[in-house]
């Protein structure tokens, strides 16, 4: 597989690949981040016409939607998308498609080497543009950006697992020097074929990026010892949760959680007069509505296993609950009691759908 | 509550019984449900308490009269529209529980729409409301708790919302209301009471059960009510006409809805939508993918989750009718757009439109239920209106 | 000393073998305790585990899962999902610091009667150790 140095910016690299890929019909349709000046707003587009690619910012630090969930019903279609993700978006694609909720076959995956996206409150009252100098510099250097969601900063898989393309952003993309777009499979190179660039054999070293793999794992060490950090148990996860509105936002923008309607909002939960009673007998008061701790425990239970971290359910969180921190946290131990890692490999069943027969032999 | 049977008081008719007030308005209250719960004219009460990280409210519903000490029945924050507390208990059936909640006047006008909706039973609720100077907004309430209930105790005192109450609060002229079964009275009086004035049967009868006579006449209370309400409504004129210029047309929608990022957290805070799933988050809704491309391709692009725009009108036509213009949208907002403006404008003019009034207890149906042969002659001038103005293709 | 109290275990029983077994427990009259509340269903798999999670945020002291041995499930492989959906479970607890304890799962066949009394008694013990789950009394859950 052969990589192309590109001798503008990354950033610009990108778009102009996306530019050949749809001016020479080898695509259909791009999906890459963009900015509307006009309204100083970003969103995620779907591009059919390379005039409009003026626009596109696919390297932006910015996530308004996790572009895997976004994906999940276009990638169905027939026609060809190229599409620019982050790597946590990837893998959150990757989860879905082994959950039938999208294909890999007609999409070119183009992912980067992520420094980390600001939160949605920073996008809306702070110029991106300004800040993305200073943003450069630090992810240049390995070092993390303070302003960044904080499971971004803890973020460990920076590096894109089965993107066709990876875009070298952190490590090698210095200033002047040119980027290098690595393209990791036949379908990578067949679509490259005839794009202007110079040509490679430099093969992707993640163990350039060790400095920013270390920063993030300490940065990890403190924020997962900052979810317990007045002692674990019942009361606080009531102290952290027991703000929650119910709003089921952090569902509704959960990439991994696409029921249609979810089990905690179906008449599964709703109670007849009884049950409120039995509960005012026994203690006296109850909350309404109910379930504010039963919704995040299960839904713990549901999809913890199979979380990438994108940290959109935070972002959405009318009381800021850290709740993106808590699902990554308990997810990381759910994964791994399967040895699973949730995006790395489209072949991987999910653990809820397989089993072994000699397993967990201190359970029974 | 409703289907109501008794003829609405007239207001001379309407006279309260005097609280005495130990230490605040809400202490009075406390008081009168600790008596219904002692003298068992009631079963329960829902009240809002602190929760345990001391940043927010939640609905509590209790039947043991010592829990009620830290309960906070005027409080500054409303994190959950109390109506949908009140939904979660009745939906299924109004059970034989008596239970008196005490909330902001939007959320028991919420709750009344919910009633008329079949999602609220209320044969067995007594339904409370109190003069309500506004709430604060719940991220400035999360931000800083302690410096958010300085601000509402300072905004009790006068009636008026200070710039950390939610923007509607502003231009709310429901803000106190006898539509309820009970109302708690403060404004314009002194400070060493609080009247409780019965609004149907169930909360004459309730008055009468505690021996509370409902002698004292309202004209002071009124008059304090009044002299804000004249206030709210020059507001009200002031936002409504900066709303409708920001929104006109589809590039003014697009422009105040820019931000928007598909999560429907407005739609799920929103006590009138009570649809398990959402019209917009249905199998129905979601287009054929190469149906979408090829819209897509003939604008050159759009913008995803596609339909964002289409959620927010659809959810207008939708819901409208029933707004009660509670803010719970904008609070939920992840991306701080002024949802809760843009639908209270909307829903003023299409509420005017059948002359019906969201929240209002007086036995008229949703106007989507029912149609007269004649009636909205000005249709077809709305109509041609539209058409000289023509469509926006933006 | 813990005040003495009377525990409440909510147990998912297999029909086919836990289910079975407290049966034969009480027809060869083994004694085990009444804090055992049997719920039966037809798998072990058939409990998710919002199950659990909702009987243990309802106040049960303790949550009891029993279902056949595995490689002798009557729907084949049952059994082997359950156990992951329960590893799962006891993940989360354990991630949160929550009381894991208070959730078991047990193999008990149609023919092990006296397992399914020695279960019963050694699990309340073990429970009535921990006491009364604090979900019992929490308002604000």
């Amino acid at each position: 597989m052969s990589s192309i140095i590109i001798d503008t910016s990354a950033s610009r690299g990108v778009t102009e690949l996306l530019r050949f890929l749809l001016e020479s019909g080898k695509i259909d349709a791009a999906i890459t981040m963009r900015n509307d000046p006009e309204n100083n707003t970003y969103d995620l587009g779907l591009i059919t016409d390379a005039s409009n690619l003026d626009e596109a910012v696919p390297l932006i630090p910015v996530m308004t939607v996790n572009a895997g969930q976004a994906l999940s019903s276009i990638s169905i279609s027939r026609k060809k998308i190229a599409v620019v993700l982050k790597p946590c978006e990837l893998r959150a694609f990757v989860e879905l498609v082994k959950r039938e909720k999208g294909s890999l076959e007609n999409l070119l995956t183009i992912s980067y080497t992520c420094g980390g996206v600001f939160p949605l409150d920073t996008v809306i009252t702070e110029q991106i543009e300004e800040l993305l100098p200073k943003y450069k510099k630090i992810i240049l250097n390995g070092e993390i950006p303070v302003n960044t969601r904080d499971t971004c900063r803890t973020c460990e898989h920076f590096i894109p697992m089965n993107a066709d393309i990876t875009v070298s952003v952190i490590g090698e993309c210095k200033p002047g020097a040119g980027c290098v777009m690595y393209l990791n499979t036949e379908k990578a190179e067949d679509f490259a074929e005839d794009f202007a660039g110079e040509r490679s054999d430099r093969k992707f070293d993640p163990s350039a990026l060790k400095k920013t793999l270390d920063a993030r794992l300490a940065e990890k060490e403190k924020l997962f010892a900052s979810i317990t950090k007045d002692g674990p148990g019942l009361d606080r996860l009531l102290d952290t949760f027991g703000k929650c509105v119910g709003c089921h936002g952090c569902s509704s923008v959960c990439p991994i959680c696409y029921c249609l309607l979810c089990d905690f909002e179906s008449a599964n939960f709703d109670y007849n007069l009884p049950y409120f009673e039995e509960h005012l007998s026994r203690k006296g008061a109850l909350r309404l509505p109910p379930d504010t701790i039963f919704f995040h425990l299960g839904r713990l239970t549901h999809m913890s296993f199979s979380c990438v971290g994108c940290g959109m359910c935070s972002d959405v969180c009318p009381v800021d609950i850290p709740v993106a921190a808590v699902f990554k946290k308990t997810g990381e131990k759910t994964a791994a009691l399967f040895d699973y890692l949730p995006g790395r490999d489209v072949e991987e069943s999910i653990p809820v759908m397989v089993y072994k027969e000699e397993e967990f032999p201190d359970i029974g | 509550m409703i289907p109501r049977e008794d003829e609405p008081m007239t207001d001379a008719q309407r006279k309260g019984a005097v609280l005495p007030v130990a230490k605040d308005p809400g202490d009075a209250i406390l008081e009168f449900l600790r008596l219904a719960v002692a003298s068992e004219l009631a079963d329960a009460v829902i009240l809002p308490m602190k929760v345990p990280s001391g940043d927010s409210y939640a609905w509590i519903l209790m039947n043991d009269v010592s829990l009620m000490d830290d309960a906070v029945p005027i409080a500054a924050a409303m994190p959950v529209q109390g109506a949908k507390a009140l939904r979660s208990l009745t939906r299924k059936s109004p059970g034989n529980l008596t239970v008196i909640a005490v909330m902001r006047p939007c959320e028991i006008r919420a709750a009344v729409e919910l009633v008329k909706l079949g999602q609220v039973h209320a044969d067995n609720l007594i339904l409370a409301t109190y003069d309500c100077p506004g709430a604060v907004q719940l991220q400035k309430y999360v931000d800083d708790p302690e410096g958010s209930e300085e601000h509402f105790s300072r905004m009790l005192q006068s009636g008026k919302p200070d710039n950390t109450a939610k923007p509607v609060c502003h231009y709310c002229e429901e803000f106190s209301m006898f539509d309820s079964d009970l109302h708690f009275g403060y404004l314009g009086l002194s400070e060493k009471e609080v009247l409780v004035i019965p609004g149907s049967d169930k909360g004459s009868e309730l008055l009468a059960g505690l021996g509370l006579d409902p002698a004292r006449d309202l004209s002071d209370w009124e008059k304090g009510i009044d002299s804000l309400k004249v206030e709210r409504e020059t507001a009200r004129k002031s936002a409504f006409e900066e709303t409708g210029e920001q929104l006109r047309g589809f590039s003014g929608m697009l422009s105040v809805f820019a931000n928007c990022i598909g999560c429907h957290n407005c739609q799920s805070a929103c006590p009138i939508c009570y649809c398990r799933l959402c019209y917009f988050d249905s199998e129905t809704a979601q287009q054929d993918p190469d149906a979408l491309i090829t819209a897509a391709a003939k604008r050159g692009g759009i913008s995803l989750p596609e339909d964002r725009i289409m959620f927010h009108v659809g959810r207008m036509t939708h819901m409208s009718l029933s707004c009660v213009s509670c803010g719970q949208c904008t609070d939920a907002c992840p991306v701080s757009i002024p949802v809760a403006g843009a639908f209270s404008y909307v829903a003023d003019r299409t509420q005017r439109t059948f002359e019906y009034k969201a929240g209002r207890n007086d036995g008229d149906p949703l106007p989507l239920r029912q149609f007269r042969k004649s009636e909205l002659p000005g249709i077809h001038e709305l109509v041609k209106n539209a058409e000289s103005e023509g469509p926006s293709h933006e | 000393m813990k005040k003495e109290f009377t525990p409440r275990i909510t147990s998912f029983l297999c029909k086919w073998c836990s289910y079975t077994g407290a049966d034969l427990a009480g027809t060869a009259r083994l004694q085990y305790p009444t804090s055992i509340i049997p719920i039966q269903v037809m798998c072990s798999s058939r409990v998710d585990p919002v199950f659990l999670i909702k009987a243990f945020l309802s106040g049960s002291d303790g949550v009891l899962i029993g279902g056949c041995h595995p490689g002798d499930c009557h729907y084949e492989t049952g059994n082997y999902h359950a156990r992951r959906r329960f590893a799962i479970v006891m993940g989360v607890f354990d991630s949160l610091g929550l009381e894991s304890q208070r959730l078991k799962l047990s193999w008990i066949s149609a023919s092990e009667g006296p397992k399914f009394a020695r279960v019963a008694n050694e699990y309340t013990e073990e429970i009535m150790a921990l006491g009364e789950n604090p979900t019992r009394k929490s308002i604000f859950l």
